[in-house]
């Protein structure tokens, strides 16, 4: 049987696919990546501490969006894949 | 859900509804109720009704991908619409489009907000949309489809899956389904698509990612004033997503409410202003914990109180509904608009 395709369409410009580097959690520059909602820096500060046990944390910054109920700005998002190599995303509640 | 070959057109294995529905399913192209198999020939029949809107989509969060006409239709056809439904599914889908509608946010919160479709203009009838009573509920086949099918499209052409990015924490039932009619011959005002600077002829989509209808019951009351006392207080909760983020909210009279309201005076602006200045929160109905939450985030109270609509401009009040002493406040997502859009031909 022919159909189509429910789920179909266009990839918009500038969605293309980008090669994933591995990344060393032990060293590598991490960003902790609030969404904004209540206690989400508490939350990224308890993991930040307890990656102080396997690793130097002096490369590990807080980076937030500017609205709970808004998406990340793309600039934002761009910004912190140019300049980590990981990122430890707080989301939901 | 499998991974789907990207083309247009899909070769399935064959098989009787029951097969369909099982492979359907089993695609994550459903909503758990069974669907019509979109076929060349009945999507066909769809496109074939709008063909003169060539008006590009944007692309569709979260998954950032532009519909084409075809891939829109087969949802219709899947949610069970009438040919005829898709203009205003296409309406639909291009209000909650709008940027400041916030269709990322609306579909990725934890909040349980779904696109609430209100009807206005000739195409009510026309398709027969139910504007009164039990219009938010069950036995119409345009509000059941045409509210199913632009869920349908935000999750499968939009990604919007739940548990995956749609983030809900319980959901809705109004995620099934929420499109509805104005009833703009029972209201005593002028009809909201007008108010919005549309023409009386046209037809209108508006959209607002709202929570499931809340009752204001007031069988008490028999002077506006006293039927305004109780939509403000049932308005005025601690717990509702707009204390917390601001935003737009609707309110529904039903036409014996609004009777009752025009008789004594009541304008559209009046009530908007009245419901600003006093369906606001006093500051010892919230915790503690959450006033300065609110305070870190800019939101702070004034004389004592929360407000929950930004303006006056973002309370929405129309009529719809059918006899009986209710009406419904509709509470927003909060960081989202109430975009209007005129449908094609219509």
């Amino acid at each position: 049987m022919r159909i189509v395709n429910p789920t179909f369409g266009v990839s918009a410009a500038g969605g293309e696919a980008v090669a994933v580097k591995p990344v060393d959690w032990r060293t590598d520059a991490v960003a902790m990546f609030s969404n904004s909602k209540p206690n989400a820096r508490e939350l990224l500060e308890g993991i930040r501490a307890r990656l102080a046990d396997i690793r130097s944390v002096d490369n590990i910054e807080f980076v937030h969006k500017n609205s709970a109920s808004q998406p990340a700005p793309a600039e934002l998002i761009d910004a912190v894949a140019g300049k980590y190599k990981g990122a430890l995303l707080a989301i939901a509640d | 859900m499998t991974d789907t070959p990207e083309t247009e057109l899909l070769d399935i294995p064959d098989g009787d509804g029951e097969a369909w529905n099982e492979y359907a399913l089993k695609q994550g192209w459903g909503d758990g109720m069974p669907l019509a198999v979109p076929t060349e020939a009945a999507v066909e029949k769809f496109v074939a009704v709008c063909r003169g809107d060539n008006q590009p989509f944007a692309p569709i969060s979260p998954r950032q991908v532009v519909p084409t006409l075809k891939s829109l239709a087969a949802n219709a056809v899947m949610a069970g619409c009438k040919p005829e439904y898709l203009p205003v599914v296409l309406a639909a889908l291009r209000a909650v489009l709008t940027p400041d509608y916030n269709l990322h946010g609306t579909l990725a919160t934890t909040h349980p907000c779904a696109p609430m479709l209100l009807v206005s203009g000739p195409i009510r009838k026309a398709l027969d949309i139910n504007c009164s009573s039990n219009c938010f509920g069950q036995g119409w086949r345009a509000n059941a489809t045409i509210g199913r099918a632009l869920q349908l499209i935000l999750l499968n052409v939009g990604g919007a899956r739940p548990g995956e990015m749609d983030r809900a924490t319980h959901g809705s039932p109004a995620k099934y389904a929420y499109c509805f009619g104005e009833n703009e011959e029972e209201s005593p005002w002028t009809p909201y698509h007008v108010r919005r600077g549309f023409a009386t002829g046209d037809s209108v989509v508006t959209a607002m990612a709202g929570e499931a209808p809340h009752n204001i019951n007031d069988h008490g009351s028999t002077s506006g004033d006293g039927i305004m006392t109780t939509i403000e207080n049932t308005i005025a909760q601690s717990g509702a997503n707009t204390i917390y983020g601001k935003g737009p909210y609707v309110v529904v009279l039903g036409p014996e409410h609004a009777g009752t309201l025009h008789r004594d005076g009541w304008t559209i602006e009046s009530m908007r202003d009245r419901l600003f200045e006093q369906a606001r929160v006093h500051v010892s109905r919230v915790s503690k914990e959450n006033q300065q939450s609110y305070a870190e985030a800019g939101h702070v109270p004034v004389n004592d109180h929360y407000k929950i609509a930004p303006t006056p401009d973002d309370i929405h009040i129309l009529v719809a509904g059918g006899p009986g002493k209710h009406s419904a406040w509709i509470p927003s997502f909060g960081g989202t608009a109430v975009p209007s859009v005129r449908v094609a031909g219509g």
